[in-house]
C-alpha cells in the first residue's frame, strides 16, 4: 500500500547571521491510519520539519540526492494544490482570529477550505460538537482559556475532513484535563481511519499515541521504530540518577569503573547512569563512594522508557538537551 | 474569487466589530470640518469688508437727485459710506481712517439742470491708490447721474413731471444695461459668483479635506487587521488552504477599499444633506475621484499593513502619513494660499490631487472632465502602493 505521508532526505538552513542547519537529511513514511511521532527537545527542527510538509517553507535543493514530500501520492512539490487538499494543520502556535467567535472562525476557515453550502453548516455543526464548545460558539476566542483556544485551533483543521493531520505539540501549556481530552481526541482520529503526524517532546504523550516514533535530534532522525522496538535498543538498562555531598565529577572515573554502568553523564549535579540490573549494580555503587568518602545524598531508579532511550542515543536527558 | 471575497468579508467585520473606532472615523471628520469651516469663516467675512471707507455730508439731502447720487455711490461695491459733521470726517481722511470724504453742496441737485452745475468736492489722499479709486468710482456716479439728467432735458425739455418720468428711466437704464452689455454682464456675474458661494460655504475646503485626512486615519483599523493576521498566525495557516499569497493581498484590499469608500460616501452625503455642499452637481466627476481617492490610500493601508512590524507601528505609522498627506496635501491650509514651491511639494502627496480634484467640482463648479487628471494620479499611487506591498508581501 502507498505511504500516506511520504519524506525523503528534507534540509533546510536559515541563514540570518549565523547559518543554522534545523533540518538535516530527514526521510521517513508513515502508513495510512497510523499515528507517527516525532519526539525531540526544543529546536530539534520539528515544526521546521512540519513546516516544510505544509508547503509553508521551501526545503532546501538537496545537494545529497533528491528530495520529496509525497502526500496520499500527491507531490507536494508538483502538485501543491492536489497534496495541500489533503492535510489539515494544527500549527503549534494558535492560529485563529481572536476578535472573532469560535463560530465566525470555523466558517471562515471551512470557507477557506472550499466548503459551501450544507456541507459547510453540518461540518461547523460536526467540529463544534467534537471539540465540544457547541454552547460556547459565540464567545470571542480572546475570551477562551488556553485549553479551549487550543480545541479551536484543532477543529480548524479538521472542518474539511482531511486524509492527514499534522498536529504541532498541540498539547503544550494546558491543563492535564484539557491534555487528556485532546489526546482521546487524537485516538478517535485514528480510529476513524485519518493518519496522524504527531510533534511533542513529552515522551508519555509518544509513547501512548504512537504507532511509530521518531527520535529528532539536532535536525535529524536518530532513530525511528515502534515504542518496544525503541525500548529493545537501549536493551534491559535501567536509568539511575544519582546525588552526592561533593562535586559530581569526583565520582564519574570510579563509577564509570564499575562493573555493569554502561553510559554515565552529569545532567544539572545530577549524575546519571544507565545499567544492566540496577539491584546488582547500586551495592556496588554505594561501595565504591563509601570507599572515597562520599555520601550518596539521593537515589532514583527509572526502568527502560523513551527518556533512557534518548540519553542512550545522545547522551542527554530529552527535557533539557 | 471566493477566497479573496471570503477575506475581504472576514476583515470587514473584524474593523467594524471595533465600532468605536468605526464611530471615530465619521465623528472626527465632522467636527473637525465644523472647525477648520469656521476658523476659515472669519477670513472671508473680513476679505469681504475690503470696501473703501468713504465719508459723506450731504447739504442737499431734500433733493431728490443728490439722493440719488448717495444711493447709487453707497451702492458701489468699491466704496462703503459713512456719515458724520464735515469737520470729523475731514479729519479722519487725513489721519487716514477714512479713504476720502464727499461733501454735496446745497442745491446741488437743481444745478445739474441748469448749464453750469455746481462742483461736488471731495477730500481725498491724493497719493494713494485706495484714494484714486474712491475718486474714479465717485466720478463716475456723479457722471451717470449727469448724463441721466442730460437726457431727459433733451426728451422732457418743458420739464414738470414728464422731465421727472424721463429721468427716472435713464437711471433705471444705467442698472439694466442695453442688450448690447449683457455678455461682458453675464461673465462678470460669473466671477462673482465664486467668491459669493465661498462666502455662502466656508465648507468648500474643510469638508473634503477633513474627509480624505479621516480616510488615511482610518489605514490605523485597517492596516492593524493585516498585521494581526501575521502575527497571531493566521496568515500561516492561510497559506496552507488553496488561497494564493495574491488572492490574500487582493482579498485585504478590496475590504481597505470598501471600507474607505463607505467612509467617504457617508461624509460626502453628511457635506451635501447637512454643509450644502455641491458633490452631487456633478455626481460622476464626485464618484470618479472618491473611487480613486480610496483605492489609492486603500493601497498605501495594505502597504503599511504588510510592512509594519507591529500593531503600535501601524498604527503610528498611518499617524505620521495623516499628518504629512494633511498639511502637505493642503487638507489643512488650502493650497492656493501657499506659494508655488509649496503647492508643487504637496502635489507629490496623493492627498493634493484628490483636494484638487473635489474642489475642482465644490468650489470651481466643473465637471467630469476636470477629474480625469486628478483620478489618473491618484490611480498611479494606488498601483505604486500596491505593488511595493505586493513586493513586501512576496518576499516575508
Ligand atoms: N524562521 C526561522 N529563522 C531562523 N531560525 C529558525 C526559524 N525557525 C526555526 N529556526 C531555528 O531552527 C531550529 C529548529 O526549530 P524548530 O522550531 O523546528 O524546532 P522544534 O523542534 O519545533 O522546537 P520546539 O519544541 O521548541 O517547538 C531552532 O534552532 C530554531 O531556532
Ligand atoms: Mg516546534
Amino acid at each position: 500500500m502507498e505511504s500516506a505521508i511520504f519524506v525523503q532526505n528534507l534540509h533546510k538552513t536559515f541563514r540570518n547571521g549565523s547559518s543554522l542547519k534545523a533540518v538535516d537529511g530527514v526521510s521517513f513514511e508513515v502508513a495510512p491510519g497510523e499515528i507517527f511521532s516525532l519526539l525531540g527537545p526544543n529546536g530539534a527542527g520539528k515544526t521546521t520539519t512540519i513546516s516544510m510538509l505544509s508547503a509553508l517553507l521551501k526545503p532546501d535543493n538537496g545537494a545529497t540526492g533528491a528530495n520529496d514530500i509525497r502526500i496520499m501520492g500527491r507531490s507536494l512539490i508538483t502538485e501543491p494544490l492536489a497534496a495541500k487538499a489533503m492535510i489539515g494543520v494544527v500549527p503549534q502556535d494558535i492560529a485563529l482570529y481572536q476578535d472573532l467567535s469560535a463560530l465566525e472562525n470555523l466558517i471562515f476557515w471551512a470557507k477557506m477550505y472550499g466548503l459551501k453550502g450544507t456541507l459547510l453548516k453540518t461540518r461547523v455543526a460536526e467540529v463544534l460538537d467534537l471539540i465540544g464548545l457547541t454552547d460556547r460558539a459565540n464567545d470571542r476566542i480572546s475570551k477562551y482559556s488556553g485549553g479551549m483556544k487550543r480545541r479551536v485551533n484543532i477543529g480548524v483543521a479538521l472542518l474539511h475532513q482531511p486524509k492527514v493531520i499534522y498536529m504541532d505539540e498541540p498539547t503544550v501549556g494546558i491543563d492535564p484535563q484539557s491534555r487528556r481530552s485532546i489526546l482521546d481526541g487524537v485516538i478517535a482520529l485514528k480510529n476513524q481511519g485519518m493518519t496522524v503526524l504527531y510533534t511533542t517532546h513529552y515522551m508519555e504523550e509518544a509513547q501512548e499515541l504512537s504507532d511509530r516514533i521518531a527520535i529528532m535530534d539536532h535536525g535529524k532522525i536518530i532513530a525511528n521504530d515502534s515504542h518496544e522496538n525503541l525500548i529493545r535498543l537501549v536493551g534491559q538498562k535501567t536509568r539511575i540518577s544519582l546525588s552526592i555531598n561533593t562535586e559530581p565529577e569526583t565520582m564519574i572515573e570510579p563509577w564509570k569503573a564499575c562493573k555493569g554502568v554502561s553510559t554515565i553523564a552529569i545532567e544539572e549535579s545530577k549524575i546519571n547512569l544507565l545499567v544492566d540490573d540496577s539491584n546488582k549494580v547500586l551495592p556496588r555503587l554505594f561501595e565504591t563512594a563509601a570507599a572515597k568518602d562520599v555520601r550518596i545524598t539521593s537515589v532514583e531508579i527509572q526502568e527502560p522508557n523513551l527518556e533512557t532511550v534518548f540519553l542512550h542515543l545522545t547522551g542527554r536527558a530529552l527535557r533539557d538537551a | 474569487m471566493l477566497s479573496i471575497l471570503n477575506i475581504a468579508l472576514k476583515d470587514l467585520t473584524q474593523i467594524v466589530r471595533d465600532w468605536k473606532s468605526f464611530l471615530f472615523l465619521l465623528i472626527m471628520p465632522i467636527a473637525f470640518t465644523f472647525l477648520f469651516g469656521i476658523a476659515f469663516s472669519g477670513n472671508s467675512a473680513k476679505e469681504q469688508d475690503l470696501r473703501l471707507p468713504v465719508g459723506i455730508i450731504n447739504h442737499d439731502n431734500q433733493s431728490p437727485l443728490s439722493q440719488e447720487l448717495e444711493k447709487s455711490v453707497s451702492a458701489s461695491k468699491v466704496i462703503k459710506l459713512k456719515s458724520g459733521e464735515e469737520e470729523a470726517l475731514i479729519n479722519q481722511v487725513t489721519q487716514k481712517n477714512l479713504t476720502a470724504a464727499l461733501i454735496i453742496p446745497a442745491g446741488y441737485g437743481e444745478s445739474l439742470k441748469s448749464a453750469t452745475p455746481l462742483q461736488l468736492s471731495l477730500w481725498v489722499d491724493g497719493v494713494s491708490n485706495d484714494g484714486l479709486s474712491a475718486q474714479t468710482e465717485i466720478n463716475v456716479q456723479a457722471s451717470r447721474l449727469f448724463s441721466a439728467v442730460q437726457t431727459a432735458k433733451v426728451l422732457a425739455p418743458e420739464g414738470g413731471p414728464a422731465f421727472d418720468h424721463v429721468l427716472m428711466n435713464a437711471l433705471q437704464e444705467w442698472k439694466n444695461p442695453p442688450v448690447a452689455l449683457s455678455q461682458e454682464d453675464a461673465s462678470l456675474k460669473n466671477a462673482d459668483l465664486q467668491p459669493v458661494s465661498e462666502v455662502d460655504n466656508n465648507f468648500t475646503h474643510s469638508s473634503p479635506g477633513m474627509i480624505l485626512q479621516f480616510a488615511i486615519a482610518g489605514l490605523m483599523s485597517c492596516a492593524q487587521v493585516v498585521v494581526s493576521e501575521r502575527k497571531n498566525h493566521c496568515l500561516q495557516r492561510l497559506m496552507t488552504t488553496s488561497a494564493s499569497r495574491v488572492q490574500i493581498l487582493l482579498g485585504h484590499y478590496l475590504s481597505l477599499v470598501l471600507m474607505i469608500f463607505a467612509q467617504f460616501i457617508l461624509l460626502i452625503i453628511f457635506g451635501s444633506l447637512v454643509l450644502k455642499l455641491t458633490y452631487f452637481s456633478q455626481p460622476l466627476a464626485t464618484l470618479l475621484i472618491t473611487l480613486s481617492a480610496s483605492l489609492g490610500i486603500a493601497a498605501l493601508g495594505l502597504l503599511i499593513g504588510v510592512a509594519a512590524k507591529s500593531e503600535e507601528q501601524a498604527i503610528g505609522v498611518s499617524m505620521i502619513f495623516m499628518f504629512l498627506f494633511a498639511g502637505l496635501g493642503g487638507a489643512w491650509v488650502p493650497l492656493e494660499f501657499t506659494g508655488k514651491t509649496f503647492q508643487a511639494i504637496g502635489h507629490f502627496t496623493p492627498l493634493a490631487w484628490a483636494m484638487d480634484g473635489f474642489k475642482n467640482i465644490l468650489s470651481r463648479g466643473l465637471g467630469l472632465e476636470s477629474a480625469w487628471l486628478p483620478a489618473a494620479a491618484l490611480l498611479g499611487y494606488a498601483i505604486v502602493f500596491f505593488s511595493l506591498a505586493n513586493w513586501k508581501f512576496k518576499t516575508q
